[in-house]
């Protein structure tokens, strides 16, 4: 497999804290990877060292055979929180990353407003942040990151400050979009379902240190409608993975009181 | 798919119940603080002419209209405000563009901060203004004495603000923006200028009010002209209703700018209205 991103035998220290051991991933191009596990397993940091945004302490992390230093506009990150700057329009903020390479024309123009379009915000362009819902903000958070055409889409729980229903149709919305695109995206969740739903390849984390315990690869045959989290395999997939979880965290419990 | 404005609706279209009858309309017309005003203009008017009835002590508000309009006749008063506006306009455009390039000095380099921090706080806590006999003496009795003392006064609160806004922007934005790439020049105009904008707003904003007063008290101090000079002939003559004009006028240009400085911020800084 020629991969598109190559994660090996990674390390992460924060001082005393090992965040993250030995991790060793390689993603093929277009694959839709999720990274599940309990909280402060590094998932997210490490999603922020491919990004650029954080040194790794030791290993290597290539994309398309090139060592990642700093980030790039080959990556496109989708945060947690939108951080949409208040002072600029939908159309604003999601031209910010092509103005920042230097080639905001008018073409990458044309562009941004068929992902604004493509995302479901045709018509809100001139619209604020503070004019916005959660979902909608999400949606521009979204094609803001798509906007530099990146090959990877690093994905920090997006979904997670949202409403459930409107999660659903965020998880229907980002497949859709996906379907067109083939980007290769890394997605952290804390949703198993979320995950499952969306992905080829889970990852299961493990806590102290972070590590990869576990991959779950998802064969259920795409596209997948929503109808899927009620079929018996789905319940399967996701049963498994509760229990490897599980399983952590209650070590973890023990690990505490001994 | 279709992706809701329900938020955005909301504002806009905010239904309003039938008028609660006069209540109501003061409310939405704003008329209840216009008609304060009125009432208290009305008293102030009484209680001058008929309690007090020594125009030696009170000068009523007719009385004050005349003499503005007496003084604006003779064109003694636009002799005075042309002066004390001089040493206004100068003072203070001096001020924002040194508090500004401060407060961004300080923002970017620590070792600047360290430096002028202690000197900014004490000389921002200090009635600085105390020691505008010291600039008259070193500067002499015209304009320039006063525009340091403004200067002084409009300087730190604008110096302040400037560092705390820049300080003080969000981390998360920059982070944003960093994970595009951005170099430090891109995060400093795209992030960190535009949401440090509200604070130096208002801190040019508090220097306004603090300018008048340095004007003003300077010119107290002594002075061939200006409001503060026809305010202290005024009190010397006991002509009341000249003293209380020059207040009046002092007053209605401070309410004039701060309310100019409202429409600039929601033109400039929409974003933190809500």
């Amino acid at each position: 497999m020629n991969a598109k991103l190559a994660v090996s035998s990674l390390d992460k220290r924060f001082d005393a804290l090992e965040a993250l051991r030995a991790i060793d991933l390689a993603v093929a191009p277009g694959e839709f990877i999720s990274l599940v596990g309990p909280s402060g397993c590094g998932k997210t940091t490490f999603l922020r060292i491919i990004a650029g945004l954080e040194p790794a302490t030791a290993g290597r992390v290539m994309i398309d055979g090139k060592p990642v230093t700093k980030p790039g506009g080959d990556r496109g990150f989708v945060f947690q929180n939108d951080n949409l700057l208040p002072w600029r329009t939908v159309l604003g903020n999601a031209m910010i990353g092509p103005e920042i390479a230097g080639r905001a024309d008018a073409a990458a123009q044309r562009r941004t407003l068929e992902l604004l379009k493509l995302v479901g915000l045709e018509g809100f362009e001139a619209y604020h942040p503070r004019q916005l819902s959660g979902g909608m903000r999400q949606r521009v958070n979204l094609a803001r990151a798509l906007a530099v055409d990146p090959d990877i889409l690093l994905m920090d729980e997006p979904f997670s400050a949202l409403d459930a229903q409107t999660r659903e149709i965020m998880q229907t919305e980002l497949m859709r979009i996906w379907e067109q695109g083939r980007k290769t995206v890394l997605f952290v969740t804390h949703q198993i379902d979320e995950a499952v739903f969306l992905s080829d390849r889970v990852l299961v984390f493990a806590r102290r240190p972070g590590r990869v315990q576990e991959t779950v690869e998802v064969t259920l045959p795409r596209p997948r409608a929503l109808a899927v989290k009620r079929t018996p395999e789905f319940v399967a997939y996701v049963d498994r993975i509760w229990r490897l979880i599980e399983d952590d965290v209650r070590a973890s419990v023990i690990e505490e009181r001994g | 798919m279709t992706a809701t404005a329900s938020e955005h609706d909301r504002t806009a279209a905010a239904p309003r119940p039938a008028a609660y009858g006069l209540l109501a309309a003061l409310r939405r017309n704003h008329l209840a603080g216009l008609l304060s005003i009125a009432i208290g203009l009305a008293l102030w008017e009484v209680l001058s002419r008929f309690v007090v009835a020594n125009p030696l002590f009170l000068a009523a508000p007719s009385q004050i209209v005349g003499a503005i309009f007496s003084l604006g006749e003779t064109g003694e008063l636009w002799r005075h405000i042309g002066i004390s506006g001089l040493e206004f306009v100068i003072g203070y455009a001096i001020a924002a563009v040194l508090g500004i390039a401060l407060g961004l000095a300080m923002a970017s380099s620590a070792l600047t901060k360290q430096v002028s921090q202690p000197w900014i706080s004490g000389l921002y806590a200090t009635p600085t203004i105390a020691l505008a006999p010291l600039f008259i003496l070193w500067f002499g009795i015209g304009v320039w004495s006063k525009v340091l003392v403004v200067i002084l006064l409009v300087l730190f609160p604008v110096t302040i603000n400037t560092e705390a806004g820049l300080r003080t922007t969000s981390p998360r934005l920059i982070e944003m923006l960093r994970s595009f790439g951005a170099t430090p020049r891109q995060i400093f105009l795209k992030v960190s200028l535009p949401s440090a904008t509200p604070f130096i707003l208002a801190g040019l904003k508090l220097g306004i009010g603090r300018g008048l007063i340095a004007v003003v008290v300077a010119e107290l101090f002594g002075s061939r002209a200006g409001l503060g000079r026809l305010i202290s002939q005024s009190a010397d003559a006991f002509n009341m209703p000249e003293l209380f004009a020059g207040v009046v006028v002092l007053a209605a240009s401070g309410i004039a700018m701060t309310a100019g400085f409202g429409w600039l911020e929601r033109k400039l800084v929409p974003w933190t209205q809500d």
